[in-house]
């Protein structure tokens, strides 16, 4: 079984310090391609000087349908790229419109992308009409992928004389849309297509698939077979599922059941990865899952479409033991259950990295501090998270996931679900173990 | 039956047991107090003290998921001496006091009059934490007036 590999995947420039920190502690580093359309010279110089590989995911599926998180309805309308834009010499009137990043993006694919921008609405199927024109579309995706740094630096006199050196990405992902539960069936066969025509090309870097899909790809069985049919068919060089909405924390036994069948499934032609995953992926290189990917703090989950209005949330602390984030005060409130009375008991049953060490030092009051609140402004209503305390669990997380992977990677398969046991076990008397424990019984149940 | 529908039409929101249970708490000498305390990314109901006393009593209002209540509950004994819950004097009639009485949670039930009847009194426990409550005190009053 492979070794599983940890992607982290950088969401906005504000994230460049936790990247190229932890950088030698992961596989690679993920960029959307929409953040390099926005900041295309700090993009292209951060990847240019990134030590670890690059993938830049072309995020096509963001001019596909979507369904409307607040409705459930499928949308073709692409509100959800748009935004409030100032008028200029309007008088601070605003209007809605595309994100300049995925006007950009468009125009550099071209059709069908910025023909579904000019006319104000998504892409479906029937603008593929020939072979052709899939072609065409993966031929343009994929090389904009290849080219899209050196192109940057070369644009630029003062980096013009490295562009040569940049490198390409790792590999390059395939063009694709999202299969929204309401009309599946086309648009498997519109990844499908796609998914052969990129393979087709022969590009010069590997070629892996995207297979974005709604959680009913864990219950449906005709979906689940339709997709590995072409995925087997496409022999891609790598699988990745963004399975929209699944938490692995929240899912049923009959989900993860059913996760573990289709990476095992899908490992026997091409690698597998999630593209959104926690540690319950990770243990799943055990059944083939070659890794994961996943944001800064913590993106192990994540929605096609991002649900819109709701305030930041708190970045929470990541306890390992039990591969989840909670709450400081919830943890704090476990302290006595677990007879944690100090420093070293803390780092000895919770965590000991260099982050917990600094900051907790001989003071165990000073846990807080993962989970200070301030007032951001004087006329803040509520008190937020402090941007210390935030990124304090971030790096913690990042540190813990590394050490995750390499513990995933030395284990076999009794001692992951022995880990899971044992966690319940210890935590299950704690506040914690009231009802927030369960997914540990069924991540243990569900590798067995 | 009839009872029951009168007090569910009665507190609709969690903030209408606001007022009759900060009036009992006065009452108990929890004079210093203030509603909607911030405790990490939660806020407190209603968190009270009592300078004769020297003691600090958190308060969380709910009108019917007294199994969500203790959760919290049980998270505000890091920074209270005494935890209660308040509810409508039906719902209370509900919680399996078995279950708070364990955690050392006291249960406060609020009848259609506003009046307040303590079913269940809050124990002084071993969870609370010095740093915790010492912050709690400070806003309180920096930001309350008895």
């Amino acid at each position: 079984m492979p070794d599983a590999k940890v992607f982290v995947r950088m969401g906005s420039h504000s994230e460049k310090e936790y990247v190229e920190k932890t950088a030698c502690k992961f596989d690679g580093t993920m960029l959307g391609a929409n953040l390099v359309e926005a900041t295309p010279g700090a993009s292209a110089s951060f990847l240019f000087n990134c030590k670890n590989p690059y993938i830049l995911d072309p995020m096509t599926y963001a001019f596909g349908a979507y369904v409307d998180p607040s409705t459930d309805t499928v949308r073709y309308d692409l509100d959800w790229i748009k935004s409030e834009q100032k008028i200029r010499g309007s008088n601070g009137k605003t209007k809605r419109d595309f994100k300049s990043s995925y006007t950009k993006l468009a125009a550099a694919f071209g059709p069908p992308f910025s023909t579904a921008i000019k006319r104000g609405s998504a892409v479906t199927a029937a603008d593929f009409g020939t072979n052709a024109d899939v072609e065409n579309v993966c031929r343009t995706v994929l090389d904009y992928q290849m080219a899209r740094v050196q192109r940057e630096l070369d644009s630029d006199p003062e980096t013009h004389p490295f562009a040569r050196d940049a490198k390409p990405p790792a590999f390059l992902l395939a063009p694709y849309f999202y299969v929204e539960p309401h009309n599946s069936k086309s648009w498997v066969e519109l990844n499908s297509r796609l998914a052969a025509a990129s393979m087709n090309l022969k590009a010069h870097v590997p070629v892996h698939l995207v297979v974005c899909c709604h959680r009913g790809l864990l219950s449906e069985d005709s979906l689940r077979v339709a997709v590995l049919e072409y995925v087997k068919a496409s022999r891609a060089d790598g699988v990745w599922l963004w399975i929209s909405r699944f938490d692995e924390h929240m899912a049923t036994a009959t989900e993860l059941g059913n996760l573990r069948t289709l990476v095992s499934e899908i490992a026997d032609s091409s690698p597998v990865y999630n593209m959104h995953g926690g540690f319950y992926s990770l243990a799943l290189s055990k059944f083939g899952m070659s890794g994961i990917a996943h944001g800064i703090g913590y993106g192990e989950q994540k929605d096609v479409v991002p649900i819109i209005g709701q305030s930041t949330p708190t970045v929470q602390y990541y306890v390992r033991p039990l591969h989840a984030k909670f709450s400081v005060a919830e943890i704090t409130r476990c302290f006595s259950t677990l007879g944690i009375k100090d420093a070293s008991s803390f780092h000895a049953k919770i965590c000991d990295c260099v982050i917990c060490k600094g900051v907790i030092k001989n003071n165990l009051d000073a846990f807080a501090q993962f989970g200070e609140i301030h007032y951001s402004t004087p006329s803040s209503k509520r008190p937020a998270q402090t941007p210390a305390a935030a990124k304090r669990c971030r790096f913690h997380f990042l540190l813990n996931r590394a050490v995750e992977r390499d513990a995933v990677n030395h284990s076999d398969i009794a001692n992951i679900r022995k880990g899971l046991d044992d966690a319940f076990e210890s935590w299950k008397y704690t506040v914690l173990g009231r009802n927030q424990l369960g997914f540990l019984k069924t991540w243990s149940d569900s590798l067995s | 039956m009839t009872k029951s529908l009168i007090a569910e039409k009665k507190f609709f929101k969690e903030a209408q047991l606001l007022s009759p249970v900060a009036q009992y708490a006065k009452k108990r000498g929890f004079r210093l107090q203030l509603a909607e305390v911030p405790f990490y990314e939660y806020r407190i109901d209603l968190y009270g003290f009592s300078k004769s006393e020297n003691a600090t009593v958190a308060i969380e209002l709910k009108l019917r998921d007294w199994g969500r209540a203790l959760e919290q509950a049980m998270l505000y004994q890091l920074c209270s001496d005494f935890v209660y819950i308040a509810m409508p004097e039906d719902a209370a009639n509900r919680v399996e006091i078995a279950q708070l009485e364990k955690e050392g949670v006291g249960l406060i039930a609020v009848q259609n009059t506003g009046e307040c009847q303590c079913i269940l009194s809050a124990q002084l426990h071993q969870e609370v934490r010095s740093f915790y409550r010492g912050h709690q005190i400070e806003y309180l009053r920096e930001n309350a007036r008895a």
